[in-house]
């Protein structure tokens, strides 16, 4: 740790926080390193410069991390965000953590930053105390000072108190963060800490890192998912211009050069054979196979009886909902450079999990975790999938053979082709009902592709509607293509069917949408957030349909509630999203802004999912590949949106990258069935007009 | 071997049928332009050509050799942001930022041809780059803000 045992002032505390360690099988193969180190980690330093670092195992993904960070650091020790300065995602430099997903990292994260940066406060006003001979409780932090409280032209700065000092202080157990109420810099608006960095291009990506002598690599891909090497001949691209090698490591066969482009001519004059398995299941073939394959079913809720309040029910209805997998398109490809100096690896991976690739490393090579480092630069987009990162361990594996730093960057196809896809799911729903808008019975079947992560799908499947009688199994089914993390996972896939069934209820009694939710949800959170959005919207109360094209549906992740209501049109088989009119509670806002842009994210990715994005596949190819064939929302499909945060200091802080994806694709859904009486039960919608 | 000029600076000896994309971040070490798609389709690699917004990927080093290139390390004048950078700070009008250099040269693209562009003409002249982040409605704002037009 280059950082701890500095001179100045260093904060300790234990790391590991994040996520409870996984218990599953699952999640010793789908994060590596299990193997926590909890130990003493330097959370913040005050170097005798007087600048503040703080230091978070987290990465930076595009979801603002160092900026909600450095505002909970600059909260305690009075000091604007842009003053701080904060360290991610490198294993030599940050506090043990198990991976950014989950929408953790404020939660826990940015707790433990809060408790580290009023440690160090608490730590500055004792030294001013002596030097000032003036009482710690009429000193304050100030501008990178200590000031007295009374006589504000008495002060001393940090680095004349730190000058000469090394100190290092524990977090203590009781330790004192400041409370909502004296907030002057959490819960206030600010400039991204960031952004200077990404304007000027200088913030720099994995597909960024050029290393001296590094060769570019490009990697002989298979025809089809499953397919094994039979043989291949690389002679005539070895004789290229600039090929310096190909190389077959086992399976992974691949062209080293010079420059990526000859790299890339070379391999493709690779020939090769390939076995393909057979009986690769299409999409035309999955929602069939789904019904028909469903195995360990898991009950994520059950109450009462739900077959005999089906039986005695007023009005029953069945539907079934389909949503096919989606690709997850980060903007940047995924990357690694590999660096060997003897048994010694460093490694720029755009992971979320920085600590698993480098327990990853060290299992594969038989190596000691202590000679790997991995540093994760600025990534160009992940949201939950780049958790699973295959090129590290590529690079790795060819700088070895070829004794020279080697650079594997995903093309866009392969990008696309070998990530992973938010699982497609056949969802069932049986529900009953009374006149007088009350559900009855409330039974759900979901069948989710599943490989080796189960909770995937279960994420989201409660119902959250006042019933006595429910039942709600989960199930997995066969995954042609490999499902993965996706903003909130199964969750939005389980909200779509929910909220979707739950306005064909309301319709089927002549109910208005948000009275028959407000009428059925008993937590006042989720009652909240619905009359925000309803209210900003300006919602006028119909039964649907009533041809005016709006909808409305809530849901609940990561712990934020989140409501949406939007307004449509419909040109030809084009539906246009107009409006939305979104609310989010998420508890303790440290930074608004960041809230507010994670919203409006969630909202335009998830018009894609909702409107058009579908991934093709057939005989175990991937057929939309590449953007040509894989449409995703664009500049001039934006709505208004609009965003409420309604949640308080009363409830700690949850999620707020993730609850905005929910609700948007059943809202739209809803709005195309108010406008034209048409129910559209599967995704993408504009394919059921 | 033909010469380029980029960002101001003449240099020698570029092979003319390099990839533009992969010499100016290869070879000039400028990776502030970035590799999204390499269809031109994303407009992640947009650099400006004679003020003219381009696909680098799609593009030769000889095909631009007569031109003057900029890139986004080349539009801060002394330090000074362009006002079109300084509208997308000013308005956090990026996540993760990947797509952000391309977006930004796109709109000073626009900005030299059309004053006070309104949202409409925003929208269409930035409909052919992508951000999965979907900081769509920033992006919009911060262009018209840098522009001058409606807000």
């Amino acid at each position: 740790m280059s950082d701890s045992n500095a001179a100045g002032l260093t904060i300790r505390g234990a790391a590991g926080l994040g996520l409870p360690l996984p218990a599953t099988g699952y999640a010793r193969t789908a994060y590596g390193n299990v193997v926590p180190d909890f130990g003493p980690s330097t959370w913040l330093t005050v170097a005798p410069d007087g600048v503040v670092r703080v230091f978070a195992g987290k990465v930076e993904y595009g979801q603002g991390i160092r900026w909600g960070l450095a505002i909970a650091a600059a909260e305690e020790l009075g000091l604007e965000p842009g003053d701080v300065e904060v360290v991610l995602g490198d294993t030599e430099r940050v506090p043990w953590d198990i991976g950014t997903f989950g929408s953790q990292s404020t939660r826990h994260t940015g707790v433990q930053v809060r408790k580290a940066a009023a440690t160090a406060r608490q730590a500055l006003l004792e030294l001013a105390a002596a030097r000032l001979d003036l009482p710690t409780d009429q000193l304050a932090c100030a501008g990178g000072s200590i000031i007295s409280t009374a006589d504000t032209s008495r002060s001393v700065t940090f680095a004349a108190l730190l000058e000469g000092q090394l100190l290092v202080r524990d977090i203590p157990d009781d330790v004192d963060v400041r409370a909502a109420a004296d907030f002057s810099v959490m819960g206030h608006d600010w400039q991204r800490v960031d952004a200077v960095e990404r304007v000027t291009g200088r913030a720099i990506y994995t597909q960024d890192v050029l290393r001296p002598r590094m060769l570019f690599a490009r990697i002989l891909r298979p025809p089809a998912y499953g397919a094994r090497l039979r043989s291949f001949d690389g002679s005539v691209a070895e004789r290229m211009p600039g090929v310096v090698s190909v190389i077959q490591d086992e399976r992974l066969v691949a062209v080293l050069a010079e420059s990526d482009e000859a790299a890339d001519r070379a391999h493709d004059l690779i020939t090769s054979e390939w076995d393909e398995p057979d009986g690769a299941i299409s999409q035309w073939e999955l929602p069939a196979r789904l019904q028909a394959e469903a195995r360990d079913p898991v009950t994520t809720q059950e109450a009462g009886d739900v077959g005999q309040a089906l039986a005695g029910a007023a009005h029953r209805l069945e539907a079934t909902y389909y949503v096919p997998y989606i690709s997850i398109a980060p903007m940047e490809p995924r990357a690694a450079v590999a660096e060997w100096e003897g048994d010694r690896l460093t490694v720029w991976a755009g992971t979320q999990r920085p600590f698993g690739v480098r327990g990853e490393m060290a299992v594969y090579f038989g190596i000691d975790e202590a000679n790997v480092h991995v540093i994760a630069p600025e990534i160009g987009g992940g949201f939950g999938g780049k958790s699973i990162y295959r090129p590290a361990i590529e690079a790795a594996r060819l700088a070895r053979i070829a004794g020279r730093p080697v650079r594997v960057a995903y093309s866009r196809v392969e990008e696309l082709t070998w990530s992973t896809f938010r699982p497609a799911a056949l969802i069932t729903i049986r529900s009953g009902f009374d006149g007088d808008g009350r559900i009855t019975a409330w039974d759900y079947h979901a069948v989710h592709t599943t490989t080796d992560r189960p909770n995937i799908g279960q994420r989201g499947s409660e119902n959250p509607y006042a019933c006595g009688d429910v039942r709600v199994v989960v199930s997995a089914g066969p995954a042609p293509l490999r499902p993965g993390s996706y903003r909130s996972l199964g969750c939005a896939v389980n909200h779509f069917a929910r909220e979707s069934h739950i306005d064909e209820i309301a319709s089927a009694i002549g109910m208005d949408p948000v009275e028959f939710r407000m009428r059925n949800l008993p937590e006042p959170r989720y009652r909240a957030v619905l009359e925000a959005a309803a209210t900003a919207f300006g919602w006028g109360t119909a039964a649907a349909p009533s041809q005016r094209g709006v909808g409305v549906a809530v849901g609940l992740d990561v712990g934020s509630y989140a409501a949406e209501c939007v307004a449509i049109d419909i040109q030809g088989k084009e539906i246009g999203v107009k409006r939305v009119s979104s609310s989010l509670d998420c508890g303790l806002v440290y930074n608004p802004e960041g809230v507010r842009n994670q919203m409006e994210g969630a909202i335009m990715m998830g018009l894609g999912g909702a409107l058009f994005e579908a991934a093709e596949f057939e005989g175990g190819r991937l057929l939309n590949g590449s953007f040509a064939r894989y449409r995703v929302p664009r500049i001039n499909q934006t709505p208004r949106i609009d965003v409420a945060l309604v949640g308080t200091e009363a409830n700690p802080s949850t999620g707020a990258g993730e609850p905005g994806i929910v609700p948007i694709a059943p809202a739209i859904a809803n709005a195309v069935f108010d406008l034209t009486g048409k129910r559209i039960r599967e995704l993408p919608l504009q394919r059921g007009l | 071997m033909v010469s380029l000029h980029v960002n101001g600076e003449r240099h020698e000896g570029a092979d003319a049928r390099r990839n533009l994309l992969s010499y100016l971040r290869f070879d000039l070490g400028l990776t502030g332009t970035k590799y999204g798609c390499g269809e031109g389709l994303c407009g992640a690699c947009t650099v400006l050509v004679d003020g003219r917004a381009i696909r680098a990927c799609l593009a030769t080093v000889g095909s631009v050799a007569g031109g003057a290139v900029t890139t986004i390390e080349g539009l801060a004048v002394d330090g000074d942001l362009h006002p079109v950078q300084q509208a997308f700070v000013d308005d956090s009008a990026m996540q993760c930022g990947y797509c952000i250099p391309g977006f930004i040269m796109s709109a000073v693209a626009l900005l030299s041809r059309v004053q006070k562009p309104d949202s409409g003409q925003v929208r269409e002249a930035l409909a052919e780059n992508m951000c999965r982040c979907g900081t769509y409605p920033r992006i919009e704002r911060a262009v018209l803000k840098a522009g001058g037009g409606e807000r």
